[in-house]
């Protein structure tokens, strides 16, 4: 398969994931700020830790309004991050491979992008909010579901399958970290949003019978053997997709994307919450966010680039003058 | 509920109309009969419906094209027209031959002008008309491509007069688009029309990317194994984007940019997550300025540095040949009635349009007198840009033009006002007639293949000549009848 295909495909699924990861996040907070925020004041203390989680302070909208921030959030063409750039982002990605999707999936793509630049999310949105997160959620289900359903589980699948895990062990990362960033210890409330940003909350309870704590929520969210959002569960699909890429048998490396992904994977299964807690939650998280970025990093390298270009990134040319010279 | 014709309130005026013939009483020529009594007891509804139909389904299946001048290109559909252009066999087989015949005789003329330039030496084109071309390239002069074919796939544009008689317009012998919204077209009328379709015996087109890929096949160095081809894109914001994702997945090839191949020892090879693959034959969709940028243009980040040097090797065939566009020139395009002559000794089955050419002293007093009744054109233009049609001009337009045509006179050609074809289009207020032409898509491989029809391309604004795209054209498709 062509190496920009891979890396098409690979941040096709990225963008969905975040999209989704975006919605979700905006839809819970927006609720749990109409029971438990008073004042403004309030507001900017619930929102901040939130913002600086998923890279987004300067996204404020006029700082006051939950309705404008959160509407920055979904429609905005300048943060990159917005479900908005996310959705044009991946589609933009599906746009340079459409020779590997399969119709379905690409009219799913192309009708929420569809949806986004005639307005209808606006119109949909103007209805009440979760009307339009939900549908960007359920878009972003099916795509998924789609991906798995309809096309080869070949190399394409598997670099879109990786891009996936990735991006969602970033998501579950970043909104575990959330409740470090909260000044005061986390309430009940708090613990239950992140749990629903990972659509986490009914496999919490069946596990732990609703013993709501810290320990449990973060055990949960890090450790968890079958929860298909947990870190631990992403990192082990990532090892497994980077073998099955590769060839190369689980247990050994042939690069260093699987180098690294394999020494995650082992602190993950053999790290318990009283080392996190020695070390420090947000510490953790911290580092495997890092971890997560050289991961992707290493892919591309391995896989997209010639081994004589890795040391001349940046040298890269102005996205417009490219355009330009393909309109010929 | 009273009867209702769609048909009742139209009018062929003094125009050629491809589906009625010329009397007083409206009576739709044999070969579109079907199609008209079907059309004719539709309702608004049912009309309504199948437009609505056909345009999600293009807008959907993200069957665009780039308008360019905007903000980062934006994208719109091409415009369908539900009424099918219908052609009669008999009719058919005239043009095809005509197209065979022309398509042979413009790559004799390529192999001639790289190689001993007899026709120059024979006085029958000029040698400053050929070197002056744009798109001349001597690095191509000596040099034998393979199998000696230069335009594998061209895509010549007919109109019809006010007579009824075909004539070419031009010869598209560099990277012809179009050939997608014909398939895509098909589909959609099959859908809309299933009965009427299948009743008028309309010869299918479904072979277009498995001929055009043997013909990739064919100009294959290394015929050992099956050959790696691929097509090459300028990349996502190109106009015909659309169309290169939908050729590559037809014939099942690569789509690559200029950034997924290298060359390396005069090979080219594409990176893939598997390592590098030997490339054997790029059918490029990209013109010969930004091929390579260690011989052409020098900016150019969409080709491939030493792309010429492997292709000049023989290592790498490229579809269509470097230098093909000295041939659809608009100056060389006036000679291609004598090329025919010249190489074949045969009659040019399918005349082209009277051309004044500019650089002739006395057709450029003629055309500098004579502009509002004439098409000027510019001669390495396309997508009908750089053009004045005379009559619907301003004066000040035609001063332009003048002084253009004075300081660059080999740069310009005109030719008379032609009134082209109608064919009863679907339009705001009913059926109307509007302006056509014809694009078909010749194929030249181990032999010459052309699918039946082609694109039909239709000027929506009313009165215009201009069918192109970019232009607020539209298409419709093109139903060839088998002999009935």
């Amino acid at each position: 398969m062509l190496s920009r295909v891979a890396d098409n495909l690979y941040w096709m699924s990225r963008y969905i994931e975040r999209a989704e990861g975006m919605a979700r996040m905006i839809q819970v907070h927006q609720s749990q700020a109409l029971e438990y925020v008073q004042n403004e004041q309030q507001l900017k203390e619930f929102w901040s830790p939130v913002l600086q989680s998923i890279c987004a302070e300067s996204v404020q909208g006029d700082g006051h309004d939950i309705k404008k921030l959160g509407h920055a959030l979904i429609f905005s063409e300048t943060y990159a991050n917005s479900i908005f750039s996310c959705i044009s982002f991946a589609r933009e990605n599906a746009r340079m491979v459409r020779d590997q999707l399969s119709e379905e999936l690409w009219l799913e793509l192309n009708n929420m992008y569809l949806s986004f630049r005639d307005q209808d999310a606006e119109a949909l949105y103007a209805q009440g909010s979760d009307h339009l997160l939900d549908k960007v959620t359920r878009f972003s289900l099916v795509f998924q579901g789609l991906a798995d359903a309809t096309i080869p589980h070949g190399e394409g699948w598997r670099f879109l399958t990786l891009g996936k895990y990735l991006e969602r062990a970033d998501q579950t990362s970043r909104m575990l970290d959330t409740l470090n960033l909260r000044t005061k210890e986390s309430t009940r409330a708090d613990l239950m949003s992140v749990l629903s940003c990972c659509i986490a909350l009914s496999a919490f309870r069946q596990q732990f019978r609703g013993n709501l704590s810290l320990p449990n929520v973060a055990n949960f969210l890090l450790f968890s053997e079958d929860f298909p959002r947990s870190i631990r569960f992403c990192i082990r699909s990532i090892d497994h997709i980077l073998h099955s890429i590769s060839g190369v048998p689980t247990g050994t490396f042939s690069n260093e994307a699987e180098r690294l992904t394999g020494s995650t994977l082992a602190m993950v299964n053999f790290t318990d919450w009283n080392q996190v807690k020695a070390k420090g939650l947000h510490e953790t998280l911290d580092e495997l966010q890092s971890t997560l970025i050289e991961i992707g990093q290493y892919v591309f390298e391995t896989y997209v680039l010639l081994p004589s270009e890795i040391k001349s990134l940046g040298e890269r040319s102005s996205a417009q003058f490219i355009q330009a010279q393909q309109q010929q | 509920m009273t009867e209702t014709s769609q048909f009742q309130d139209y009018k062929t005026e003094n125009f050629f109309d491809e589906m009625f013939d010329q009397s007083e009483s409206l009576k739709a020529r044999f070969h579109y009969d079907k199609i008209f009594q079907r059309l004719d007891r539709l309702t608004e509804s049912e009309i309504a419906e199948r437009r609505q139909q056909a345009d999600s389904s293009f807008l959907e299946h993200g069957i665009t094209f780039t308008v360019y001048g905007d903000d980062g290109g934006t994208e719109r559909i091409f415009p369908f027209d539900l009424i099918p252009r219908v052609i009669p066999e008999s009719e058919w087989s005239v043009v095809e031959a005509g197209l065979r015949q022309r398509i042979l005789a413009i790559n004799l003329f390529l192999n001639d002008i790289y190689h001993g330039q007899k026709i120059i030496k024979d006085g029958i084109i000029p040698k400053e008309i050929v070197h002056s071309s744009k798109n001349f390239r001597p690095e191509m002069v000596g040099f034998s491509p393979p199998q000696d074919v230069y335009a594998h796939i061209c895509g010549t544009d007919l109109i019809r007069d006010e007579n009824g008689s075909y004539l070419v317009l031009e010869d598209n012998a560099r990277c012809p688009s179009g050939a997608s919204y014909l398939l895509e077209n098909r589909e959609i009328m099959k859908r809309a029309f299933p009965q009427t379709f299948s009743g008028m015996s309309v010869r299918p087109v479904e072979a277009y990317p498995d001929l055009l890929l043997r013909t990739l096949e064919y100009l294959s160095p290394r015929k050992s194994q099956k050959a790696v081809c691929v097509l090459l894109t300028p990349g996502v914001y190109n106009s015909a984007y659309f169309e290169h994702t939908f050729l590559a997945r037809q014939m099942g090839i690569e789509i690559v940019e200029g950034k997924d191949l290298i060359a390396i020892d005069s090979h080219i090879y594409m990176r893939t997550t598997q390592g590098l693959v030997q490339v054997d034959v790029i059918y490029r969709r990209l013109d010969d300025d930004f091929l390579d940028p260690a011989v052409f243009r020098e900016e150019s980040m969409l080709g491939v540095s030493g792309l010429m040097d492997a292709y000049l090797k023989g290592n790498v065939a490229l579809a269509n040949a470097v230098g093909t566009g000295v041939a659809d020139d608009k100056v060389t395009y006036a000679y291609v009635p004598e090329m025919i002559k010249y190489y074949l000794d045969q009659d040019a089955i399918l005349p082209n349009v009277p051309t004044y050419l500019c650089w002739r002293d006395s057709d450029r007093e003629y055309v500098l007198n004579h502009l509002e009744h004439l098409v000027v054109k510019a001669a390495n233009e396309s997508g009908g840009y750089g053009m004045l049609i005379g009559n619907r001009s301003t004066a000040k337009e035609r001063e332009e033009f003048a002084n253009l045509i004075q300081s660059n006179p080999r740069e310009y050609i005109a030719q008379p006002i032609i009134s082209l074809s109608r064919h009863p289009t679907f339009c705001e207020d009913g059926i109307e007639g509007r302006h056509v032409d014809l694009r078909p898509f010749i194929l030249y491989g181990e032999d010459i293949e052309i699918v039946p029809g082609g694109l039909t391309r239709v000027a929506l604004k009313k009165g215009s000549l201009v069918v192109n795209s970019s232009q607020g054209g539209g298409s419709k498709d093109t139903w060839v009848l088998r002999e009935f």
